[in-house]
C-alpha cells in the first residue's frame, strides 16, 4: 500500500505523458503565414486574409533558371515548361513561348464583339465606321500595320486594337530565344500557378519538389552543366520557412541538449542523473504542444521553434532539485525549503505570459499557452516525480564543493553597484536619444525570411515586370453575374480615372468573361447585314480599300448576333480563363471579382473614388492593411505585456506583503530589461515584436534568481542550503545563457531576437540580483 | 532640291559571294556618319488596297540610336525611335502611343533593319538577320533575310542600296506579296 502511495505521481505522470504523445502525433503543423492573421479580422483583414490565403498572389511560384549561355537556357525553359504542364499540380506554366498564347489570341479574335467594351450601335453607323477606317489605314502605314493587316478584313470597325488597348501598363518581360529573360538574357524566366491554394503548405511542398524533380530531369547530360534553378513566391517561401523553422528546432534543441547536458553532467557526473534532470523538460514541452494543438486545432511552427527555448528555462527546475540533494537529504525532502520560492517564481511567469493567451495574435496566443502549460508541467514533475526516480543515496559532490567560491564571488559584487547604477542610467539616456524607427515596421518582418531570399523574389519580380499588387478592388455579390456586372460598373469608373491618368490599367474578369447582359447588349448593337453592308459602303467613299474586302466581317457580325453568350467552358485551356477564374472566386458567402490595379499614381484620387462607396465594392490597399495589422499586434504586444508586467507586481504584493522586498526583487530585473533594450537598439536592431516576447520571458526567469536572493536576505539562517541555492542559480544561469545564446545565432528573425533577448536578460538579472542583493546574504553569512 | 532614286539593277551575274570584309567595310563607313537629314517618299503595296499608299516627310538620325520620321503627306504623323521605345503620334488628333520594343520582336527586327544599317551595328544586324552584300563601296545592296521564323511570317526580305555611306532607298518585301520602296534624299540644309 505504501509502495503504491509513493508511486502514484509516476503512474499519473507516465498516463499524461501517453495522452500527450497521442495528441503530438496528430499534430498539424500550420502554415506560418496563418500565424500572423488575426482572430477576428475586420472585413477588409478578412479579405486581405483571404488573398493571402488562397488568392492568386498565394498561388504564384516565380521561377528563374541561370547559369549559362541564353541558348541553354532558353531550351531548358521550354522543356521544363513542357514536363510542368503534364503536371495537374499547377494550372498555368507560362515561359512565354508562342504557341500558349496562339489559343489566347484567337480567343479574343474569335469573340472580339462580345468582349469589345466599344461596342455600341454608333460605331457602326457609317461615320463610325468612316472613323476607324481612317484610323485602320494610317495604322497600315506604320511600322505595326504588317502586324495587323491580316484582321483587317474581319475587323474594320477595330475591335481587337479596342481590345489589346485594355491591356495598357501590363508589363511584360524580354523576350530571347523565344522565350522570357531578363533583360541581358543571364536568367530565363517561368510563372506557374499552382493548382492548389498557398495555405495548403504540404501541397506547395508537393508543387516545388515537382519543379525541382524536372528540373533535374531536364538538365542531364553535360553540355547543361552549372545551369541552376532559383525559386521564389508566397508558396515557396511558407514551405522554406517551414522547413527552416522545424530544421533550426531540431539542430538547436540537438546543439543546447548537448551543451546543457555537458554542464549538468559536471555537476552530476551521472549519466542516469542527468538523463533523469531532462525528464521535466521533455515533459513540459510535450505537453506545450499538446496543449497548443488542442486549443487551436493547428501549431505554427514558430511555436514549435519557440518550443526550444524552452529548455533553457525548464531545466533550471531539475538544477534546483539536484543541487539541493546533500547527504542526510533524501530526495523527497530536497525542495521542502526552496519549494515556495520556486512555486511563487512559477505564478510569476504565469503571471507574465497569461495575458497573451487574449492576444488576437494567433502566434502569440499560442506561444503564450505553450509557455504557461510547459513550464507548469515542468516544475510538477520536478516536484513529484523526479524525487521518485532518484536513489535515496544520491548527492551530486560538486555543488557542495563550489559552494564557497560562489558565496567568496558574490562577496565581491556589491561592489559593482554604483557600475550598475551608471549603466542603467547610461541606457535609459541611450534609449531616450535613439532616433531611429524602435519597432520594425512590416508584416513581412514576422516572417522566418532571410534578407537574400526577399531580395531573390525582389529581383524575379522586377525581370518578370510583375511588381507586387498593392491596390486591389474587391467586389463582392450573390451570384456570378451579379458580380460580374458589378465589376463592369467598377470598370467604367476606372476607365474614367486612366484617361485622367490617375492609374495605367486593371485587371478585371469581366474583360474575358463579360456578364450575359452585357454581351446581350452589344450583341443587340450589331446591325442586320443588309443595313450594315449600306452604311459600310458609304463610309468607304473614297477610301482605297477594294470593294470586295469586307465579305468576312459581314458574315461574322451575321454569325455573331445570334451566337450564344460566352461562358467560362469557352475560356477553358487558355490562359485567359486562368486568369479569369484566379479573378473570380466562388467563397460560402457567395462570389468575388478581384480588380487588381497597375500603376498607380494617385493613391488619394483612387481612394476617393471606391473609398466607402459600396459594401459591395472594397478597396484594398494591402500594404496598408498588412501594416496596420503588423501595427495593432506590436500595440496589442505591448499592452499585453504591461498587464503582464502588473499582474507580477500585484503578485509579489500578496506574496511578499512588503513594498521594499517587492522593490528589491523588481530592481535587478528592471535594470536588466533597460539595458538588454538599450543594447539591441544601440546595435541598430529594429525590434520584432519577439524582442517583447523575449523581454517578458527574461523577467520570468529572472525573478526566479531575484525571489531566491530575496528568499536568502530574509531567512533567518544562512546555512549550506542556502550556498547551495545560489550554486544552483550560477548552473540555471549558465544552461539558460547556453540555450538562448545559442538561438541567437539560428538566422531565423523571429527565434534570434528571442535568444538574444534572453540570453543578454537572464545574465544580467542573475548578475545584478547578486550586486544589488547579495550584501546581505554574504554579510550574515 | 529633287528626290534622285538610285535603284540599282538586279541580275544573277552581278550577285556574287562577297568577303565579310567588305560588309565591314560599309559598315565602318556608315559609323562614321553621327548625324543626318532627309526627305523621304514611300510607297506601299498592298493587296488589299485599290492603290498604293503614298508618304512623304523627313527622316532625322542622330547616331546611335535616335532616329526620327516625320510624315508631312498625307497626315502629319510622327514616328520617334530612341533606344528601346517607340513613340508613335498622329497629327490631327494627337493620340500618343508609346510602344517597348522588346514587347513587339517584329517591329523591334523591323526598325534595326534600318537604326543599325545607319550606325553601322553589323553585330545588331546580324542578330536578327542574315546578311549579304552585293555591289561596291559607290553602288552598293544589302539583303536582310530574318532569321526568326515568327519575323519570316511576315517580312521576306529587306534590300537596302546606297552609295558610299549614304542610303538610297529602303525596300520591305512581306509575305503576301506585299511590299514597299521608300526613296531617300540627302538633305543638307
Amino acid at each position: 500500500m505504501k509502495r503504491f502511495k509513493v508511486r502514484w505521481p509516476i503512474a499519473v505522470w507516465l498516463i499524461f505523458i501517453g495522452f500527450c504523445v497521442l495528441v503530438v502525433s496528430r499534430i498539424q503543423v500550420g502554415a506560418d503565414l496563418n500565424a500572423f492573421l488575426p482572430g477576428t479580422p475586420t472585413s477588409a483583414q478578412r479579405l486581405l486574409t483571404e488573398q493571402l490565403r488562397d488568392g492568386i498572389v498565394s498561388r504564384l511560384i516565380l521561377i528563374g533558371i541561370e547559369g549559362g549561355p541564353t541558348e541553354k537556357l532558353a531550351a531548358t525553359s521550354k522543356q521544363l515548361a513542357y514536363r510542368l504542364r503534364k503536371e495537374p499540380a499547377f494550372m498555368m506554366v507560362n515561359n512565354g513561348e508562342k504557341g500558349t498564347l496562339d489559343r489566347d489570341q484567337a480567343f479574343l479574335v474569335d469573340n472580339r464583339y462580345l468582349l469589345s467594351s466599344a461596342v455600341t450601335p454608333e460605331r457602326f453607323t457609317a461615320g463610325g465606321l468612316r472613323d476607324s477606317l481612317e484610323n485602320i489605314l494610317q495604322m497600315l502605314g506604320s511600322p505595326a500595320g504588317t502586324m495587323i493587316k491580316q484582321v483587317i478584313p474581319r475587323d474594320p470597325s477595330g475591335e481587337l486594337l479596342h481590345i489589346v488597348e485594355g491591356f495598357a501598363g501590363q508589363a511584360q518581360p524580354a523576350l530571347q530565344e523565344g522565350v522570357w529573360t531578363s533583360d541581358d538574357g543571364s536568367r530565363a524566366l517561368l510563372i506557374l500557378q499552382t493548382s492548389a491554394a498557398g495555405y495548403d503548405i504540404d501541397a506547395q511542398q508537393h508543387a516545388v519538389e515537382l519543379a525541382r524533380k524536372h528540373f533535374a530531369e531536364t538538365i542531364q547530360g553535360a553540355e547543361f552543366a552549372g545551369l541552376k534553378m532559383r525559386l521564389s513566391g508566397p508558396g515557396v517561401f511558407s514551405v522554406e520557412a517551414r522547413d527552416n523553422i522545424e530544421g533550426v528546432a531540431f539542430k538547436f534543441s540537438i546543439i543546447t541538449a548537448i551543451l546543457v547536458s555537458g554542464l549538468l553532467l559536471l555537476v552530476y557526473r551521472s549519466w542516469r542523473v542527468l538523463a533523469i534532470s531532462l525528464l521535466p523538460v521533455a515533459s513540459g514541452a510535450l505537453a506545450g504542444i499538446a496543449a497548443v494543438s488542442m486549443g487551436y486545432g493547428v501549431v505554427f511552427g514558430v511555436t514549435l521553434g519557440f518550443g526550444i527555448t524552452l529548455i533553457g528555462e525548464a531545466v533550471d527546475y531539475s538544477i534546483y532539485f539536484f543541487t539541493h540533494l546533500s547527504p542526510g537529504r533524501p530526495p523527497s525532502k530536497a525542495l521542502k525549503n526552496i519549494w515556495p520560492t520556486i512555486r511563487l517564481g512559477v505564478l510569476t511567469t504565469i503571471c507574465g505570459f497569461s495575458p497573451m493567451f487574449l492576444a488576437d495574435f494567433p502566434g502569440l496566443a499560442q506561444l503564450g499557452l505553450f509557455s504557461v502549460i510547459g513550464l507548469v508541467v515542468a516544475v510538477l514533475v520536478t516536484r513529484w516525480v523526479l524525487p521518485n526516480l532518484v536513489s535515496e543515496k544520491f548527492s551530486p559532490v560538486a555543488p557542495g564543493l563550489l559552494a564557497d567560491r560562489v558565496i567568496a564571488v558574490i562577496g565581491y559584487a556589491p561592489r559593482l553597484r554604483p557600475l550598475v547604477y551608471v549603466a542603467v542610467v547610461a541606457a535609459v539616456i541611450s534609449i531616450a536619444m535613439h532616433r531611429e524607427p524602435v519597432w520594425s515596421d512590416q508584416l513581412s518582418s514576422l516572417f522566418p525570411l532571410s534578407v537574400e531570399k526577399q531580395q531573390l523574389d525582389q529581383s524575379l519580380r522586377d525581370d518578370l515586370g510583375a511588381p507586387d499588387v498593392r491596390f486591389l478592388i474587391v467586389v463582392g455579390g450573390k451570384y456570378r453575374e451579379e458580380v460580374l456586372e458589378r465589376s463592369e460598373a467598377v470598370g467604367v469608373q476606372l476607365d474614367k480615372l486612366m484617361s485622367r491618368k490617375i492609374l495605367t490599367g486593371y485587371d478585371t474578369p469581366s474583360r474575358y468573361l463579360p456578364s450575359v447582359k452585357t454581351q446581350q447588349i452589344r450583341q443587340a448593337a450589331l446591325p442586320e447585314e443588309r443595313q450594315l453592308r449600306s452604311n459600310l459602303k458609304q463610309a468607304l467613299t473614297g477610301m482605297p480599300f477594294r470593294d470586295d474586302l469586307f465579305e468576312p466581317f459581314f458574315r461574322e457580325i451575321a454569325a455573331v448576333r445570334v451566337q450564344s453568350p460566352i461562358t467560362l467552358d469557352d475560356l477553358k485551356g487558355t490562359n485567359l480563363g486562368l486568369q479569369t477564374e484566379s479573378l473570380l472566386a466562388h467563397y460560402d458567402d457567395g462570389w468575388r471579382a478581384m480588380l487588381p490595379l497597375r500603376g498607380v499614381t494617385d493613391k488619394q484620387a483612387i481612394q476617393h473614388a471606391f473609398g466607402s462607396q459600396d459594401a459591395m465594392v472594397t478597396l484594398l490597399d494591402l500594404k496598408n492593411e498588412s501594416d496596420s495589422l503588423y501595427d495593432s499586434y506590436v500595440h496589442e504586444a505591448v499592452w499585453l505585456s504591461i498587464i503582464g508586467a502588473l499582474s507580477i507586481i500585484v503578485l509579489l504584493f500578496i506574496s511578499l506583503r512588503s513594498a521594499r522586498r517587492v522593490a528589491d526583487v523588481l530592481l535587478p530585473l528592471g535594470a536588466a530589461v533597460i539595458i538588454t533594450l538599450a543594447v539591441l537598439l544601440a546595435g541598430g536592431q529594429e525590434l520584432l515584436l519577439f524582442h517583447l516576447v523575449g523581454m517578458l520571458l527574461s523577467v520570468a526567469v529572472g525573478s526566479n534568481y531575484s525571489l531566491f536572493f530575496d528568499r536568502e536576505s530574509n531567512a533567518a539562517t544562512h546555512d549550506q542550503d542556502g550556498k547551495l541555492t545560489m550554486v544552483s542559480l550560477l548552473v540555471a544561469n549558465i544552461s539558460t545563457t547556453i540555450a538562448f545564446g545559442m538561438l541567437g545565432f539560428s538566422g531565423v528573425p523571429v527565434l534570434t531576437a528571442i535568444g538574444q533577448t534572453v540570453a543578454m536578460g537572464a545574465f544580467l538579472s542573475l548578475l545584478f540580483s547578486a550586486v544589488l542583493m547579495g550584501g546581505k546574504i554574504v554579510n550574515e553569512t | 532640291m529633287s528626290v534622285v532614286p538610285v535603284i540599282p539593277v538586279y541580275s544573277a551575274e552581278i550577285e556574287q559571294q562577297v568577303t565579310p570584309w567588305t560588309v565591314r567595310e560599309l559598315m565602318h563607313n556608315l559609323a562614321q556618319v553621327k548625324h543626318s537629314k532627309a526627305t523621304f517618299v514611300e510607297r506601299k503595296h498592298f493587296s488589299m488596297l485599290k492603290e498604293p499608299l503614298v508618304f512623304a516627310g523627313t527622316l532625322l538620325y542622330t547616331a546611335p540610336g535616335k532616329l526620327e520620321k516625320y510624315t508631312l503627306v498625307p497626315k502629319p504623323e510622327s514616328i520617334l525611335l530612341d533606344q528601346d521605345k517607340l513613340t508613335m503620334q498622329s497629327g490631327d488628333n494627337g493620340k500618343q502611343r508609346v510602344v517597348s520594343l522588346r514587347e513587339y520582336p517584329a517591329i523591334w527586327a523591323f526598325v534595326e533593319s534600318i537604326r543599325s544599317t545607319l550606325a553601322g551595328d553589323l553585330e545588331t544586324l546580324n542578330r536578327f538577320y542574315k546578311v549579304s552584300m552585293e555591289g561596291r563601296g559607290g553602288k552598293w545592296r544589302l539583303i536582310l533575310l530574318p532569321l526568326d521564323p515568327k519575323m519570316r511570317d511576315m517580312v521576306v526580305e529587306i534590300r537596302i542600296a546606297g552609295s558610299n555611306e549614304q542610303i538610297n532607298t529602303i525596300e520591305v518585301m512581306e509575305a503576301g506579296g506585299d511590299h514597299s520602296m521608300m526613296e531617300i534624299t540627302k538633305d543638307d540644309s
